[in-house]
């Protein structure tokens, strides 16, 4: 664990009602009993081969390389069973609430992809899930809603708030502080109170070590390593691959949405200060009087006013650099991958391709490693409003 | 201990003011005042959305502080409920410093008590309530009662806000006796209290309760509100304080 106490550095902590505080040490032992038993482990890995399709490929992208100067390398968890990495955590979650005796999950979603992968997982392993969606991630991400409702998960639609993601999570807990007996709260990304942040990593950091191998096996690691980050989960897995490799540059790629006035962006780190919000002390975008601040980003799984404890940490460290990409650039990260490789990524991961195209001068010449975290079938709807249907 | 939760600044500040002279007036022993916060986790429908249109207006901690003290001199107990992100943002010392003599204690709502620490060690001088809930083991119920808070406060049902307490259930019941024979401070239970007929229910259990959300509901009627609150208040036997 990297955490020490629930906390890394200053940030993380159990910042939750009372009630949900004998579930988390019960997560936290399960997590650990996980960790120690190789039968555990290697059950995990036989999902994550057999049924989730891992390891995922690293591809070298010629196209955009010869274009913009530099050698670019795509992490494909695109390729993943249901579309993106958050089948790596739910997977693993659903095996601890299993393990726990517990017969039902619940989860957020925001993009759709987590809830889409909870079902999955409850789908697989016959329990009860109902997921929680805001409704205005519920329409602009309607495939996702209705491949949960397929899986049989039951779509709970929040109408609070801005109807994203905070209201979202908001919603699953106060779900899980009724159901705590027999419900698991599989968290979606590196967020939440203590031991979610760090498990969620674990499960995540088979991106980072999977790509470590690669780049190691090919005889050089890249020169520098970029991601999303939304709440932090695919970014902060592939990072703990080369957090300790100090000539690695690692590049974490928030929503620079509309502009950087409050209520047009959702760059947490960029934008936000320290606060405590859905279970842990992070950076937190808010107002003067202490209110969370709205949030915008044109990636319904980007769009969310907290980041994860361990971001807030690495930024403060200066080990990662944290940065931020506008709608419209991502929009045409989006369509240059698409027209130049043939992958249509996810909204959200278009804002880590955007970022390498931009830098693409400061880049020349190196070699740099994108984590693709999704692919942007979900998003066909938002792409038609953006460009009027002419794509 | 008979306690009503007030919500600040709702549904405006004239209001807000002229609810808790209401309850202290009605003989209300202890007054808890929501500072509010705009994701108010712990909250059903009725407080977290007044909770979120009042933080929303625009007003400040700094206004409620100043309506709370104009109340001072009913002599009616004060305690503020909150969410930590409220304090931390204050500044935890400057809050502490801020309320010293005007509340009796700080409530919590997203605070555990094995995090009562943080705020402590950060410069709070005001005695953070503790929490006992149904989930509680031996060894929190023991941990409660080291607390400097005035009592404890027992959520008797799993869920937020609004719920309705279940005063049938033995799990209730028997935790009730547990916190009394392990802490020995006194019981306070929160959640789910709605009417006479709870709060009498409560008394026999224990040492007080709170009423919530059938207060904040009748914050914009002042008749119906010194109405629910004699029903409330004055068919139950005065606690011993
Ligand atoms: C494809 C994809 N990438 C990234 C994210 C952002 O989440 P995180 O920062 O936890 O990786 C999401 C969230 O929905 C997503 O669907």
């Amino acid at each position: 664990m990297r955490a020490h106490n629930g906390f890394y550095g200053e940030y993380g902590g159990q910042f939750v009602t009372e009630t949900l505080v004998p579930a988390l040490d019960r997560l936290e032992e399960e997590f650990l009993n996980f960790l120690r038993s190789d039968e555990d482990r290697e059950r995990l890995d036989g999902y994550m081969r057999d049924y989730a399709g891992r390891p995922t490929p690293v591809y070298f992208a010629e196209n955009i390389s010869k274009k913009y100067g530099f050698d670019l390398y795509l992490k494909r968890e695109d390729l993943l069973h249901t579309g993106a990495h958050k089948i790596n955590n739910t997977i693993g979650q659903a095996l601890l609430a299993r393990f726990m005796g517990k017969g039902r999950v619940i989860a957020e979603t925001g993009a759709g992809q987590h809830g889409v992968a909870t079902a999955t997982a409850a789908a697989l392993f016959g329990l009860r899930c109902t997921v929680y969606m805001g409704r205005t991630d519920a329409e602009r991400q309607l495939p996702n809603v209705r491949r949960m409702k397929l899986l049989g998960a039951q779509v709970s639609v929040v109408e609070i708030g801005q109807m994203t993601l905070k209201d979202a999570v908001s919603a699953a807990y106060r779900d899980w502080v009724a159901s705590v007996q027999d419900t698991h709260y599989i968290i979606g990304s590196a967020i939440g109170p203590h031991p979610f942040p760090e498990i969620v990593a674990h499960f995540q950091s088979v991106i980072g070590d999977e790509s470590r191998v690669f780049f190691s096996r090919r005889g050089g690691l890249p020169d520098a390593v970029i991601a999303c980050v939304g709440g932090g989960s695919n970014s902060i897995g592939m990072f703990r691959g080369f957090l300790d490799d100090r000539g690695v540059e690692l590049v974490g790629v928030e929503a620079g949405g509309r502009s950087p006035l409050p209520g047009d962006n959702a760059a947490s780190i960029g934008c936000g200060i320290r606060g405590i919000f859905q279970g842990c002390l992070s950076y937190v975008i808010q107002n003067g009087t202490f209110q969370i601040e709205d949030v915008h980003s044109v990636s319904a799984g980007l769009d969310y006013a907290g980041t994860g404890p361990e971001h807030a940490h690495l930024h403060d460290t200066g080990r990662v650099r944290y940065t931020s990409v506008d709608d419209a650039a991502a929009l045409t990260a989006f369509h240059e991958l698409t027209r130049l490789e043939g992958i249509i990524p996810a909204l959200e991961s278009s804002h880590a391709v955007g970022y390498a195209l931009r830098q693409a001068e400061s880049l020349a010449g190196k070699t740099v490693l994108v984590n693709l975290s999704g692919r942007g079938d979900k998003d066909m709807d938002i792409i038609d409003a953006m460009t009027g249907g002419e794509s | 201990m008979k306690g009503i939760y007030i919500l600040g600044g709702y549904p405006d500040r004239g209001r807000f003011v002229q609810s808790m002279r209401a309850v202290a007036e009605a003989g209300a022993d202890f007054i808890e005042v929501g500072i509010p916060f705009n994701d108010p986790v712990a909250d059903g429908p009725v407080i977290a959305g007044a909770a979120m249109e009042t933080a929303n207006s625009g007003i400040t901690v700094e206004e409620i502080l100043e309506d709370m003290e104009s109340c001072r001199r009913s002599g009616v107990r004060l305690f503020a409920m909150t969410y930590c992100n409220i304090i931390y943002r204050y500044g935890i010392a400057r809050f502490s410093e801020r309320c010293r003599g005007l509340l009796e204690g700080v409530i919590l709502a997203d605070l555990p008590n094995r995090m009562h620490s943080f705020f402590y060690e950060r410069g709070l001088d005001l005695p953070i309530i503790p929490f006992v809930t149904l989930e509680s083991r031996g060894d929190d119920i023991v941990s409660a009662s080291y607390s400097p808070g005035s009592f404890v406060y027992f959520i008797g049902l799993r869920g937020i806000t609004g719920a309705t307490a279940d005063f049938e259930s033995t799990e209730m019941t028997e935790q009730v006796v547990r916190v009394r024979q392990h802490t020995g401070k006194r019981v306070v239970i929160g959640f789910g209290i709605k009417n006479g007929d709870d709060a009498r229910r409560a008394l026999a259990l224990a040492d007080g309760f709170v009423v919530g959300t059938e207060a904040v509901r009748r914050q914009g009627d002042l008749p119906a509100l010194r109405e629910y609150l004699e029903g409330l208040l004055q068919t139950v036997p005065a606690g011993d304080h």
